[in-house]
């Protein structure tokens, strides 16, 4: 049977393993979408909303070449979160976000995670740009893209129907 | 290493059923913006037509099945997504159809069904199938009965609201 095949790369690093979310990450996903903690990304929202989301993240690997993965930790095996290369129609450019569980804020995992996607995408996507969209006065994601060496590009187009007391775009620095 | 996964290509007499893909995007965000998504929670922004083509794209690797983006052989243009499909809050499997703006009327949407449940019973071994009938969706009732399907069931989605579950035959009826 004829078809067309799509690929999700694996990731390791120091502490972490980047791969495919899978069903069984959802559960977590799905709380972590309930919670206070989506205040910033979605809102809080429900199972059929938060599958959407989780789905569309995986999707866009066969759209864009690029998408989610699921943050493992390498010695436990614990679900910590999800890592996502992005750029639906309503953004100008590709951004890169992060969802952390809360058992797994505090020990540098996000930047982590973040560092290994971000380079895999200057690896593999090195023609474009890339962005974080930060609501302002998330101080957890602006510390940690500062972290990464991104700035603050107040010029940056928003997007879609966003305003800047709305988002921050941070950009994210080229790799040597 | 990676994680591969595909998504197989059928063929009917007069459509090709492949994967979801971003040239689709155009089509679809102008049916979702329409008013024919009334029943399918539209209409809808562009930001959301793009989160329902990757979800699209996403069911397949989550699940191992999904819808396919249905393309005209004549004219090569998408006209529709029709298919399998499980989201989180649904009761189960599912046969789906969607027709984009000019493709209803020509039988396309039980054509397609067709095959993809074949799909489902011959390749994935599936013994039943049902399809959700948001009420007052008469076209695609009329789809249902076509495709020998019965009333089953009453069941409210979430964000859908009041649905009607339809059953359609299975293997055995339909050999």
């Amino acid at each position: 049977m004829t078809g067309i095949t799509d690929h999700i790369p694996t990731l390791e690093t120091e502490r972490l393993v980047l791969r495919a979310p899978s069903r069984a990450d959802f559960p977590a996903f799905a709380a972590y979408c309930a919670s206070p903690r989506a205040t910033f990304s979605w809102g809080q929202i429900g199972a059929d909303r938060a599958w959407a989301e989780f789905a569309a993240a995986i999707g866009s690997w066969s759209l864009m070449g690029f998408g989610a993965w699921s943050i493992e930790d390498r010695a436990t095996g614990t679900y910590c979160g999800e890592i996502l290369l992005q750029h639906p129609a309503h953004f100008p450019e590709p951004e890169l976000g992060w969802t952390l569980m809360e058992e797994s804020e505090g020990k540098g995992i996000a930047y982590e995670a973040a560092v290994a996607a971000r380079d895999w995408f200057t690896a593999n996507h090195g023609d474009k740009s890339l962005v974080s969209y930060i609501t302002p006065g998330n101080t957890r994601s602006e510390a940690l893209a500062t972290r990464l060496g991104a700035t603050h590009d107040p010029d940056a187009p928003l997007p879609d129907g966003e305003t800047a007391n709305e988002t921050a775009v941070y950009r994210h620095r080229r790799a040597a | 290493m990676t994680v591969t996964f595909s998504t197989p290509t059928l063929e009917t007499e007069r459509l090709i059923l492949r994967a979801p893909a971003l040239t689709d995007f155009d089509v679809l965000a102008d049916f979702y913006a329409s008013p024919r998504a009334e029943f399918v929670g539209g209409p809808q922004s562009r930001e959301l037509s793009w989160r329902n083509l990757a979800l699209e794209a996403g069911h397949w690797v989550l699940r191992g099945f999904g819808r396919w983006t249905l393309v005209e052989k004549t004219t090569q243009n998408p006209v529709g997504i029709v298919g399998l499909w499980h989201p989180e809050g649904f009761p189960e499997n599912e046969l789906g159809w969607d027709l984009f703006d000019g493709a209803t009327g020509k039988g396309y949407a039980t054509e397609a069904a067709i095959a993809a449940r074949h799909y489902a019973y011959d390749t994935l071994g599936w013994t039943t199938l049902t399809s959700l009938i948001a009420i007052g969706n008469d076209g695609s009732r009329r789809v249902a009965e076509r495709l020998g399907a019965t009333y089953d069931s009453d069941f409210t989605h979430e964000r859908f609201g009041p649905m009607q579950l339809w059953r359609h035959p299975g293997p055995e009826a339909l050999t």
